[in-house]
């Protein structure tokens, strides 16, 4: 191929456009970690809302046919709606953000995410994928020819105007008053609070104009990009590991990584298409090597794992033995009562749920991309079984050792950094394995591999027949879950358990706790693959889907629903969500606006989970009895209760 | 460079640590010699919890260089320090809350297994370290809190659980940050006697407030002050220096 000036120049603006959208979203999610701390997952849906908001406000008459209202154009757009949009997200933040400040990072963006699926949602089910055309305004047509290119003036005024906002914000920031009470509060907010600054109306008021810069961004975007309800999916991962690369707590970091990797990203279109989705992520890749608080980013003393819950160990709940039997017993009876198909999903996706779990749940890191391992497994395994002609249990194993590999060699990137960033990363990692599926050959990208054979296991038993699959799923799942079991049960689960109670004097005890997570992360990877091989073959097919970031979302809200850091929580949270998922499908669209409300309901009000939830009571039950039994023998001493 | 006929098991040597263009700690040298009890003492800023943190790596220092047993320990990361024999307390009681108080030990124990990392092995087999925890607890006398969670005991035993657990893994030496800070008077007797008792058979520096328990217990004390060493020696020595009183009246929150 050669590189025309065209091409190259073409390119280069494309770049700078997005670069300038990405520094402006990158600037807003700087804003809201660095004063909030909340890792603003919503900001892509909020963009998506900024440029429906520009096209209702053109569309008035058609939409409202009765109340005589005008068509409001392009001009009208960008004054009316980052106000309307950044209103809407200072009520977010009145409503909903503000429950969780004072709960781990986690919550922060499992709500983000959650609010996320509803926005998307309810767009989704009211105006479908497909996207919609928003015209350049009159004042902004037509171009300048440079001689070498043409240059429309809409996107020259793209890139001036983006400048003047991230400019003017950097300006608010660092030289008004506003600012330094701004950038007081986001090195120690107790402080602020004890000037007697009103600290919840200063942070609403940042969220909303955090959330106003996305909706002007989304203004901005509408002539460009398609007005769809998915514009603000991948966006957002893709400023998330901008923020990483800029490294959190600078605005200018933020802004210049924004342009620069816009650019970045736009020459490897010119010079290695094939790279160019993948580009920025594996550029934060190398910055985590190579930099690990990022290019501007003070090392911000964002440490310790997710306070997330964990059962008491004797109790009933944790008597792994026991349920073991319990759950071979139902799993045996199941297919009598149950389509088996049904319960081989169910069956998959608990196991999944439990892989995740292990390091959600025992270790406290938050990953997010646990798709990449699911995903890349189900494409190996599915390849392996209809290409190279392997049985079901090989292929099976060829996609655990690519996801073991995977987890071993994201693990090493991701737990440089820990909280949010560890979420952050992981996510943006596994968007590189999503889109290198996307464009490899052998994957037939939206197709997937299809007619996977399900083969005779061992070749001996026909896996055609359905029963045969089941026991299969069902052996393959019993083991999975006794090896969690046995993980967190073992002299490694209890040094683990060490290291999530208090980190650094675990290190002081002289165990590298890197190493154990690493291992830990590794084994999850792992157990995540058996269940993504698993799934491909008795589904016979590997999709999209498997390594979609919706479907790291799904095995998420599995494990909160359940109970997160239980052993039964992830089983119970893939029967509640595949059965809601199957039982509302004639919703549509909509179930994924239920899903994020359930998402929503769980992190504000049922953290523990269902299992947790029981164990709460248990727990309580059994203190209240040790206390009863502690006053009768010495009436001086009752146990304080136990979390 | 090991003084002759002294026997140092650590000596760090100029020891800096800069913090954005603030020296928190300058060109300290510190020898502390083997089997003694050895204290390091200043006004608050002084440099003390910085120059455990350098000496158990859990901050890199700017420049200087630490040997332990005249080996070079200043590329080490923490854990593998801890693993040398070199082992640290914290300021603030530093103890696994929701586990038992007999796994709280028993996690330190089961290092010297060898199968940390064994993931496939049932917890089952740490019970052979059952009897040892239990020792290890009468030894501080929190034999009948045994199956308490650590989150459950008041403060001074939660600092009495640590020490034990900083036993169990038999250090040659032992850094302790503050051990009798915010305890009540008579657990500070009990803790600067079970000091005494442990440091018979090992070195032990401690960074402490509480003078008397510093007089009682430490043959050597070195005085930081602004993050350089201000003078060394025994009580007796160190208490009549001027340099070190005029420390403390002028220079407290220095």
């Amino acid at each position: 191929m050669t590189i025309t000036p065209q091409l190259l120049f073409g390119q280069l603006l494309v770049g700078l456009i997005n670069g300038s959208f990405y520094a402006m979203m990158s600037l807003g999610v700087a804003v809201i970690f660095g004063l909030l701390r909340i890792g603003n997952f919503v900001h892509g849906a909020q963009y998506m809302l900024g440029a429906f908001g520009a096209w209702f406000l053109l569309q008035l008459p058609t939409l409202f046919p009765g109340l005589g209202l005008p068509s409001l154009g392009y001009w009208w757009a960008l004054a009316i709606v980052p106000l309307a949009v950044g209103a809407i997200g200072a009520l977010t933040e009145r409503f909903f953000i503000r429950k969780v400040y004072d709960l781990e990072h986690a919550y922060g963006l499992l709500l983000t995410i959650g609010l996320t699926m509803v926005l998307e949602g309810i767009f989704n089910a009211r105006f479908g994928a497909a996207g919609m055309q928003y015209e350049v305004p009159a004042l902004l047509k037509g171009g300048v020819n440079l001689g070498f290119m043409f240059l429309p003036v809409y996107r020259l005024w793209v890139i001036v105007a983006a400048l003047v906002v991230c400019f003017g914000t950097w300006f608010l920031i660092e030289r008004t008053k506003l600012g330094s009470y701004l950038r007081a509060a986001t090195e120690n907010p107790d402080i602020v609070r004890s000037f007697g600054i009103n600290v919840p109306r200063l942070l609403m008021l940042t969220y909303g104009f955090g959330v106003g810069l996305a909706g002007l961004a989304g203004v901005m975007a509408a002539p460009i990009y398609q007005v769809s309800p998915q514009m603000g999916q991948n966006m957002v991962i893709v400023v998330f590991a901008v923020v990483v690369i800029g490294g959190m707590g600078s605005i200018l970091g933020a802004v210049v990584s924004g342009l620069a990797l816009g650019v970045i990203e736009g020459l490897t279109k010119v010079f290695y298409p094939q790279a160019a989705s993948t580009a920025i992520f594996l550029i934060m890749a190398v910055v985590l090597i190579w930099r690990p608080a990022g290019l501007f980013g003070k090392d911000t003393a964002v440490h310790s794992g997710a306070e997330v819950v964990t059962a008491r160990s004797e109790s009933i709940l944790e008597n792994g033995r026991l349920w073991f039997v319990v759950l071979a017993a139902i799993g045996a009876a199941v297919p009598f009562f149950v389509y088996p198909v049904f319960a081989m999903k169910v069956l998959c996706l608990a196991l999944f749920a439990s892989a995740y779990n292990l390091i959600f749940g025992y270790v406290g890191l938050l990953a997010f991309g646990h798709a990449a391992f699911y995903g890349a497994s189900a494409y190996v395994a599915a390849y392996a079984a209809a290409q190279w002609g392997l049985p079901p249990e090989l292929s099976i194993l060829s996609g655990i050792a690519v996801a073991t590999a995977l987890g071993a060699l994201f693990g090493w990137l991701a737990i440089r950094r820990q909280g949010l960033y560890f979420a952050m990363i992981t996510m943006a990692l596994a968007q590189i394995v999503y889109f290198y599926i996307l464009q490899a050959p052998w994957t037939h990208g939206e197709d997937g591999i299809q007619g996977v054979p399900r083969g005779k296991l061992f070749g001996l038993i026909d896996l055609n027949d359905t029963m045969a699959m089941y026991f299969f799923v069902l052996v393959v799942f019993l083991a999975g879950f006794a090896f969690v079991y046995r993980v967190v049960h073992s002299p490694f689960g209890q040094v683990l358990k060490s290291i999530r109670e208090n980190e650094p004097r675990a290190i002081s005890l002289g165990y590298s706790a890197d190493r154990f997570k690493l291992i830990a992360f590794t084994l999850s990877a792992m157990l995540a693959g058996l269940a993504g091989g698993t799934n491909a073959i008795v589904f016979q097919i590997a999709s999209l889907a498997d390594v979609h970031f919706s479907t790291s979302a799904d095995v998420l809200l599995m494990t909160l629903v359940g109970g997160v850091g239980t052993l039964l929580g992830p089983v119970v949270g893939a029967v509640i969500v595949a059965t809601l998922q199957k039982e509302l499908a004639f919703l549509g669209g909509w179930v994924l606006v239920i899903q994020g409300a359930i998402f929503i309901l769980f992190v504000l009000f049922v953290r523990k989970g269902v299992v947790g939830a029981i164990e709460d009571f248990l727990s309580r039950r059994a203190v209240r009895r040790r206390n009863a039994e502690a006053s009768a023998a010495s009436p001086a001493r009752a146990a304080k209760p136990g979390t | 460079m090991g003084g002759e006929g002294e026997d140092y098991i650590v000596e760090a040597t100029g020891l800096s640590k800069q913090f954005m263009g603030f020296l928190a700690v300058q060109n300290v040298d510190l020898r502390v010699r083997r089997n003694s009890i050895h204290a390091l003492i200043g006004p608050n800023g002084a440099g003390k919890t910085t120059t455990f943190n350098l000496l158990t790596k859990f901050l890199a220092p700017t420049t200087g260089t630490i040997r332990f047993n005249g080996e070079d320990i200043t590329a080490l990361e923490p854990a593998q320090v801890a693993r040398k024999g070199m082992v640290r307390s914290f300021q603030i009681s530093a103890v696994f809350p929701r586990m038992t108080v007999a796994d709280n030990v028993r996690i330190a124990l089961q290092r010297k297994l060898g199968t940390a990392y064994h993931f496939w092995r049932s917890a089952r087999s740490l019970r052979v370290l059952d009897q040892r925890v239990e020792e290890l607890l009468a030894a501080v006398g929190l034999s009948d809190d045994r199956d308490r969670h650590a989150s459950e005991l008041p403060y001074g035993r939660k600092r009495a659980l640590e020490l034990a657990t900083t036993l169990a893994l038999e250090p040659e030496m032992l850094l302790l940050d503050e051990p009798t800070s915010g305890l009540g008077h008579e657990d500070v007797d009990r803790m600067a006697e079970l000091i005494g008792s442990v440091a018979r058979q090992r070195t032990v520096l401690m960074v402490e407030h509480n003078l008397s328990v510093v007089a009682r217990l430490a043959d050597t004390i070195t005085v930081l002050a602004r993050g350089q060493v201000l003078c060394e020696g025994d009580y007796a020595t160190v208490s009549e220096d001027p340099r070190v009183i005029d420390a403390y009246i002028g220079g407290v929150d220095a």
